[in-house]
This record gives C-alpha cells, sequence and structure tokens, in this order.
C-alpha cells in the first residue's frame, strides 16, 4: 500500500481541523470591560502621577544647585556687583575684558 | 431589544471619547474589539495561559499604545497586530516544547494521526476535534514564530500578505518561515511512521 506523503497528511490533517466548529462564546465575560477600563486609565494616572513627582524633583533638584552654585561664587559676585576703587578701576576693567570677553574684544579689535 | 444591537457600531467617535477620558467609551471599545482579540488568543494560545489573562493584557497594551495611533491603518488591524504580537512574545517566553510522542496521544488522536497516514481518505468529520488537538501539539514541535506562521497559513488560511501586515515581517521572511516548518513538520510525520512500522 502507498504510504501519503507528508505534506498531504499535513493538508489533510490541517483540513480536518479546521473543519471542527468553534462554538465557544466570544463575548466578554462579564465585568471583563469595566475592570480593563479602570485599569487602564488607573495606568494613565499613574504615569501622570509619576511625572508630577518627577518634575517637582527636578525643580528641587534645580533649585539646590542654583543656591549651591551661589554660595560657591558668593566672593566674585559680590566682588562684581561693589563699585572698585578708582585707581584700579582700568585694571579691573582690563581683566574683566582679558576673562570675560577675550573673544568678544577680538572680534571689536579686527572691527576697528 | 436595545439599541446598540442594531446601530452599527462608531468606532471613531469611540476612540475620540477614549483618548477624553471616557471610562464608559472604553468599556464599549473592549466589549466591540473583545471577539477580535480572543478569537486571536485562542487560535495562538500558548500553553499555561490564561485567555482571560492573555485578552487582558492585549487590551492594557492598546490603551497604553493608543496615543501611538495615528490611523494608517483600520484600528481593529492595529489592535490584531498588537494581539499577534503579545501571543508571539508569550510563545517566546516558553523555552522548552514538550516532546511529541505517539504514546502520548489519545485513543482519538492516535487514530486520526493512525489514519491520515495510513490511508488517503479525509479524516472523519466526527474526528475534527482530535485532529485539532493532534495540529496543535505537532504545532508545538515548532519555533514560536514559524508556529505562527504555520497557524496563519494553513489553519486560518491567510495570504502571504496578510501574515505580514499581522506581523510586520517582510514577505520573504514569512516564507523561509514556512519552508523551514513545512521541513521540520514533514520529518516529524516521517519519523512518526518509522516508529509506527516498527
Amino acid at each position: 500500500m502507498n504510504q501519503p506523503k507528508p505534506h498531504d497528511l499535513w493538508s489533510r490533517l490541517t483540513a480536518a481541523a479546521r473543519s471542527l466548529d468553534d462554538d465557544r462564546d466570544s463575548s466578554a465575560p462579564y465585568g471583563f470591560s469595566t475592570r480593563i477600563a479602570a485599569l487602564a486609565f488607573a495606568l494613565e494616572r499613574r504615569s501622570v502621577s509619576l511625572m508630577d513627582r518627577f518634575a517637582l524633583r527636578a525643580l528641587s533638584v534645580a533649585s539646590l544647585v542654583a543656591v549651591f552654585s551661589v554660595a560657591l561664587n558668593y566672593r566674585e559676585i559680590v566682588a562684581l556687583g561693589a563699585p572698585a576703587p578708582i585707581g584700579v578701576a582700568a585694571v579691573v576693567h582690563d581683566s574683566e575684558i582679558f576673562t570675560y570677553g577675550e573673544n568678544l574684544a577680538i572680534v571689536l579689535d579686527l572691527a576697528d | 431589544m436595545p439599541d446598540d444591537d442594531v446601530l452599527p457600531f462608531d468606532l471613531a467617535g469611540c476612540l475620540t471619547r477614549v483618548r477624553q477620558s471616557d471610562q464608559r467609551a472604553a468599556r464599549d471599545l473592549v466589549d466591540h474589539l473583545y471577539p477580535l482579540v480572543i478569537r486571536i488568543v485562542r487560535a495562538h494560545l500558548p500553553r499555561r495561559v490564561q485567555e482571560e489573562d492573555l485578552a487582558q493584557e492585549i487590551f492594557l497594551k492598546m490603551f497604553t499604545r493608543l496615543a501611538q495611533y495615528q490611523g494608517a491603518v483600520p484600528f481593529p488591524h492595529w489592535v490584531s497586530r498588537i494581539a499577534v504580537t503579545t501571543c508571539i512574545d508569550h510563545l517566546r517566553a516558553q523555552k522548552r516544547r514538550p516532546e511529541f510522542r505517539w504514546a502520548d496521544l489519545s485513543e482519538n488522536e492516535a487514530e486520526v494521526l493512525d489514519a491520515v497516514m495510513t490511508n488517503a481518505d479525509d479524516v472523519p468529520a466526527n474526528d475534527a476535534m482530535a485532529a485539532h488537538e493532534l495540529v496543535h501539539k505537532l504545532l508545538g514541535q515548532l519555533k514560536p514564530d514559524d508556529q505562527l506562521v504555520i497557524r496563519l497559513l494553513d489553519l486560518e488560511q491567510k495570504t502571504i500578505a496578510e501574515i505580514s501586515q499581522l506581523t510586520g515581517w517582510n514577505q520573504s521572511l514569512i516564507k523561509v518561515r514556512a519552508f523551514r516548518a513545512r521541513r521540520k513538520l514533514r520529518k516529524l510525520f516521517q519519523d512518526l511512521q518509522r516508529t509506527e512500522r516498527s
């Protein structure tokens, strides 16, 4: 007797499997949609509240960094804010140009 | 009869309301899409996974990714793709595949297999359930991706283009997977025939 080929076996088997009627109920079980909707919106709220929390944390960290940098550079800020002695004014002015505006000074020099 | 059963479902309107955090609309959307999702889940359900748990996971993914839906494809197609990829993730997570042995088959399954292998007639209609179980056991021997391709091709009779749309895989890859899976199934049948003869 000729044995059927493996490809035929598979196609006959799948044809038989396809002929099975799936008579199981395909409507959502009672309460399923309510549970999913509640879970979905709870997840959404949680992600929003996480954003809030991270945003507040970022704000406090930024404030701390700002305070720390002011404290660290307090002397220089005070020195810049205080009026310089008359004799030293030109020197301070030059050094300022040298330190803060070296590139700008070069550009202005070239422009002249 | 309630009006809801008569009027066609306004999917676009429902999606708009869901985006505005309307819980009632979200419930309606789940109820509307449940038959589609559960059909996919039942067709690709991995072992030891409850179909309702998997459906829940799919719907939650759908809601969390809703902002990404741009309307390029119909919404049910988009949800089907989420369902298929979630099923494939679960199938991949199952590292071990149970060994397929003649001795582990039920009486009906063994009869169907015997009938298929020894004569060229079609499987009797009353053995459809056993054939279905047998097909699933045989598919369980394949790699998850190959399993999915063969299920969609041979059981759900989808075209390569439809599978490509569902899975996001290109058509050549699907053909390669189908070829590889059929070769493995052929080998499985040959082994079974050898076992039966011996």
